[in-house]
């Protein structure tokens, strides 16, 4: 119960918040004066009556343009932001749930500094100031001892001006080891669009406007780079334009939420995704589709690759092979995308290149509407390897850790054994909002704001043909006391004064963001796009809009691919598996799932409640099983089995699944943790805890479908708590269709 | 005591006469684009974030006591590896022959002028006979005060939706078609002398929809958006006649409403997923 001084001062700091988006001024101010509210009424807020504030989606990369609804300074509902180009005015699940991300009750609600053992998780709180200064004393001491180049910060992939403010810091300290981690990150997908079209960047794949999409292994409606985007796309592609339909064909062991909507399902051998693009390519070149002066060529690279051969190792027949490629070559525009299930084999890289190339034999679909549309050049993306941090982190090269964002002992394969190996590192700092399984390891955590308190901004990437760039702004006044990163950083820079003053001369982040972006503004304000004369008018326009974008026309160039450059490249075999078929006959599938993904969005209850897509499964972890398989194991829905891997074991209740290959068992990543909130703990399994220390060698990103299991039926206690009943319809005609044919003759 | 029900018997019988929803102003609706539906969910969790739907947590879900007001449904067919998977958005139909109204000994629901199936929680003793009527399964019962139960922990509790009660013990809840928004759309169209306009008023749900599978609009208005998905005639009223099927009147090959046969006249109107291999009538 709040009782009336608190709701005077709840409503005071709100009434701040609310006017932060206009006035720069009111950021840092706890004014005193406010603390009698309605007495002089701010001018923005009145009682009743929400204030919008355009922000961005931090739940993923993707970068969705949002609007939060405020009244009287708390922050009520999260909604798409209509006018921007990547959400289009849509949002899912994760991004509305941000709201339990900034009330939720797990967060960190001062510092602290460890006090007990490491990993104990006994800490006290301390001030900021006695927590900057611990850090700072840090890093000079560090600095004055000339191990610089002691100071790792890792932090998630992040873009826009906290990036480069980041980047300035550890330039100006004389440490080259920043760094960005994620499990799931599309590093091989970089890779493999440098090797095919020569950019090293996500292109913007436009399902919207292509006629056929063969999608090997990408859930692009829940997880896969942008989904909110994707799925206006994907509804624009099948009823947006009269008269023409597009169709879906999904490729995938399992059957995802996207192979649920597609039109036909290729329920292809695990880790012969590459093998069948090649085989399509063979029969696109062999059949006569590829026109290019180099067939002999590329028949040459390929003619191992016929679809003979490899139905029998894809278990995908020869007709059904051939069928797909002439489909796929007649269809104009025809699109092929390889997404995270392909990508995270042993051989990922491979399996891009190869589902790469069908693009450019069916007709070049590159540069074209219903095509490819090659990005802009971006720099380099600053993934490490969590190999690669290992190795420095046990040969005691990390002196002092500073993570944000990012948890690498939740998201790393058991076999890293990260925890392990922070043990070697003197100082790890946390820069973050919950206690989770790394924060917990550090030394002294630092709360940072969440994105609805905090300032920034997102260039995205892939974008969607065009640049975007969109502004986070705070839409409320932070919850507890906690920080913005960006501060963080500049209250540092100030401690160890010297070239950090010239480099980083600024008082907030706020004032840094404002301070690019003039900028910015002044270096393009003759663009006939920019219409505003003043800065501070381009300044109030970005804010209200959300942020800058330049709708421009999507045609890009063509490319040309040689056969020589790529043959390299091209996988050899199917992937190999850790764990040999006799002992362990199960293949692994481990998806992000599309609430929790990698496990962040675990702590949020609307989350947790929200059934699985395709189970209706809430609250834990199952495990995916085909119900005939399940049936002669003598295993029925929700017995608890035990997963082995040659690496480790977990236990999960059984969820028969008709969408899955006998061969085959899936589990969603994001349960099983430790620590990470009252929400979070101690409720399923971690799969990740299978998994050997395997990535892909071109990249270093984790293989997380490179093992095999094998799986024992127990009598563990366990729970599935489904939502769904009986998945049949009983002639009760509910859910109704009508065929492509029909449907064509009927819109005619 | 015996005057006053007749009177109400009375007030009840004029406004379900034929054509009286002539009178009224809007007849709001919903169509829903099977085509377009993804499944995604995201719907659910922002109906639950607009409508202080509390968490029941794992054991509450485990005994069917989610109080969700929308939900996803799936059905599965076929065996692998010919499966396919449907999808299906449920939410109340706010039926012209609701059977939960006549059901409620205490007409805590009734239909409001706009067409809509309301609940009043205040009249609501908890009977659970509309659940036990609704042919559609989307009304959900408060069994505890999950206020008291922690559901909204502090602070998760400042994101309650001022503009919705947070409802308490023995009462059943449904889907509002947002009701809250409409109220707000027609005070302010009030204010400037004018018709609520076509789109002005978008439920959550719909908002959410990032496949945009979710159209909402009045049905009274023969140009909005959702009379021409649901290709109405001009003078659609006979769609709340008794048994005349969707089908039959639409213009759209693709339209239909959910369990027609129960002649319980839903207005939500789905346009059917364009698949293969499945046709319209014979399947499991």
């Amino acid at each position: 119960m709040l009782n009336r001084r608190d709701f005077l001062r709840v409503v005071g700091i709100g009434s701040a918040g609310a006017a932060a988006g206009f006035a720069l001024a009111e950021l840092n101010a706890p004014n005193p004066a406010r603390l009698i509210p309605y007495l002089i009424p701010p001018e923005d807020i009145i009682p009743g009556v929400a204030n919008w504030y355009a922000s961005v989606c931090r739940q993923c990369g993707a970068g969705c343009g949002i609007v939060v609804k405020v009244m009287e300074g708390r922050a009520k509902k999260i909604e798409g932001n209509p006018i921007h180009p990547i959400s289009k005015g849509g949002l899912c699940a994760r991004g509305q749930a941000g709201l339990q991300v900034l009330y939720n009750p797990g967060r960190i609600k001062n510092p602290l500094r460890r006090i007990g053992e490491r990993g104990k998780g006994e800490f006290q709180e301390i001030t900021w100031e006695e927590g900057l200064t611990i850090l700072s004393k840090n890093l000079k001491e560090l600095r004055d001892r000339g191990e610089g180049d002691g100071l790792y910060l890792l932090t998630s992939p992040i873009s826009g001006h906290l990036k480069l403010l980041l980047k300035n810091f550890m330039n100006a300290y004389g440490s080259s080891k920043y760094f960005a981690y994620e499990l799931i990150n599309y590093e091989n997908l970089r890779f493999a669009n440098n090797i095919t079209f020569g950019q090293n960047s996500l292109p913007h794949y436009d399902i919207e406007n292509t006629n056929l999409l063969l999608s090997f292994g990408a859930d692009f409606l829940t997880t896969w780079i942008s989904p909110v985007n994707y799925s206006y796309a994907y509804g624009h592609m099948r009823q947006g334009r009269p008269g023409l339909r597009g169709k879906v064909i999904q490729v995938e062991p399992r059957l995802s939420l996207t192979g649920a909507n597609a039109d036909e399902w290729v329920a292809v051998k695990p880790g012969t995704e590459g093998l069948l693009a090649l085989a399509i390519a063979y029969e696109i070149v062999e059949g006569g589709y590829y026109k290019g002066e180099d067939r002999g060529k590329w028949l040459a690279a390929l003619e191992r690759f016929t679809p003979r051969d490899v139905a029998k190792v894809t278990e995908v027949a020869e007709e059904r092979i051939i069928g797909i490629a002439r489909e796929f070559s007649k269809t104009k525009p025809s699109l092929a995308i390889g997404g995270e299930n392909v990508s995270s084999y042993e051989n990922g890289v491979s399996n891009l290149v190869a589902i790469n190339i069908l693009n450019y034999l069916a007709g070049n679909n590159i540069g074209i509407s219903g095509g490819i549309i090659p990005n802009r050049d971006i720099e380099k993306s600053s993934f490490i390897p969590v190999n690669s941090l290992m190795q420095d982190a046990s040969k005691g090269k990390i002196k002092t850790l500073i993570l944000y964002d990012t948890n690498p002992v939740f998201t790393t394969p058991g076999a890293v054994k990260v925890e392990g190996q922070l043990k070697n590192i003197p100082l790890i700092v946390s820069l973050s909002s919950f206690m989770d399984e790394t924060t917990l390891l550090s030394d002294l955590i630092l709360p940072t704001h969440t994105y609805l308190e905090d300032w920034g901004d997102n260039f995205t990437e892939p974008s969607v043909g065009y640049p975007v760039a969109t502004i986070m702004q705070p839409a409320v006044n932070p919850v507890f006391n906690t920080k913005s990163v960006g501060d963080i950083f500049i209250h540092l820079a100030r401690n160890l004064a010297g070239v950090f003053q010239k480099e980083i001369p600024w008082t907030d982040f706020g004032a840094y963001l404002q301070a690019s972006w003039k900028m910015v503004y002044n270096k393009h304000k003759d663009m006939k796009e920019i219409r505003e004369t003043t800065f501070e008018e381009f300044w109030n326009n970005l804010l209200s809009k959300g942020g800058w974008w330049k709708e421009e026309s999507q045609a890009g160039k063509k490319v040309y691919i040689s056969v020589n450059k790529i043959t390299p490249y091209l996988p050899k075999g199917p992937a190999s598996f850790d764990g040999d078929d006799k002992d362990y006959p199960f293949y692994l599938t481990l998806y992000p799932h599309s609430s929790y993904m990698d496990g962040r969005g675990a702590n949020l209850p609307w989350l947790q409640e929200l059934p699985d897509a395709m189970t209706s499964v809430v609250w834990g972890t199952w495990i995916e099983m085909n119900p005939e398989r399940a049936t002669t194991m003598g295993i029925k829905e929700g017995d608890v089995i035990e997963v082995e891997s040659p690496f480790g074991k977990i236990y999960a209740p059984v969820c028969l699944y008709a969408g899955q290959r006998p061969d085959t068992i899936s589990i969603p990543i994001g349960q099983g943790h430790k620590f990470y909130g009252k929400y979070a703990e101690g409720r399923g399994a971690n799969p990740l805890d299978l998994l050997p220390f395997k990535v892909d060698e071109r990249t270093g990103a984790v293989s997380h479908n490179s093992t095999k299991v094998k799986i024992t039926k127990t009598n563990s206690p366990g729970r599935l708590v489904k939502m769904a009943g009986w998945t049949k319809e009983l002639g009760r005609d509910i859910v109704q269709t009508i065929t492509p044919e029909e449907f064509q003759v009927k819109e005619g | 005591m015996a005057g006053f029900l007749d009177r109400l018997l009375e007030r009840f019988k004029i406004y379900r006469e034929p054509g009286y929803y002539k009178r009224y102003d809007y007849w709001w609706a919903m169509v829903v684009d099977l085509d377009r539906c993804t499944g995604c969910g995201a719907c659910v969790t922002a109906c639950q974030a607009e409508n202080n739907t509390p968490v029941v947590g794992e054991e509450e879900s485990g005994k069917g006591r989610v109080l969700n007001w929308m939900r996803i449904e799936r059905y599965v067919e076929g065996e692998y590896p010919d499966v396919k998977v449907k999808f299906i958005p449920v939410f109340c139909a706010h039926c012209d022959k609701a059977p939960c109204e006549v059901a409620c000994p205490v007409y805590a629901t009734y239909h409001n002028q706009d067409g809509l199936n309301v609940q009043v929680y205040n009249r609501c003793v908890g009977t659970f006979t509309c659940a036990t009527y609704c042919p559609y399964d989307v009304r959900r019962f408060n069994w505890f005060t999950y206020k008291d139960k922690g559901s909204f922990e502090s602070p998760l509790d400042e994101q309650l939706n001022p503009d919705v009660t947070v409802r308490t013990m023995g009462v059943m809840e449904k889907c509002t078609f947002c009701i809250q928004r409409i109220v707000a759309a027609k005070d302010r169209a009030k204010d400037e002398n004018r018709k609520v306009r076509d789109g002005e008023v978008i439920p959550a749900c719909v908002q959410s929809c990032p496949s945009k599978a979710l159209t909402f609009g009045d049905l009274n208005d023969p140009n909005s958006q959702v009379s021409k998905l649901a290709g109405l005639p001009a003078e659609p009223y006979y769609l709340r006649e008794s048994g005349s099927k969707l089908a039959k009147i639409s213009k759209n090959p693709r339209a239909y409403r959910l369990l027609e046969d129960l002649n319980a006249a839903p207005t939500i109107i789905y346009l059917k997923r364009v698949m293969k291999g499945s046709s319209t009538i014979g399947h499991e």
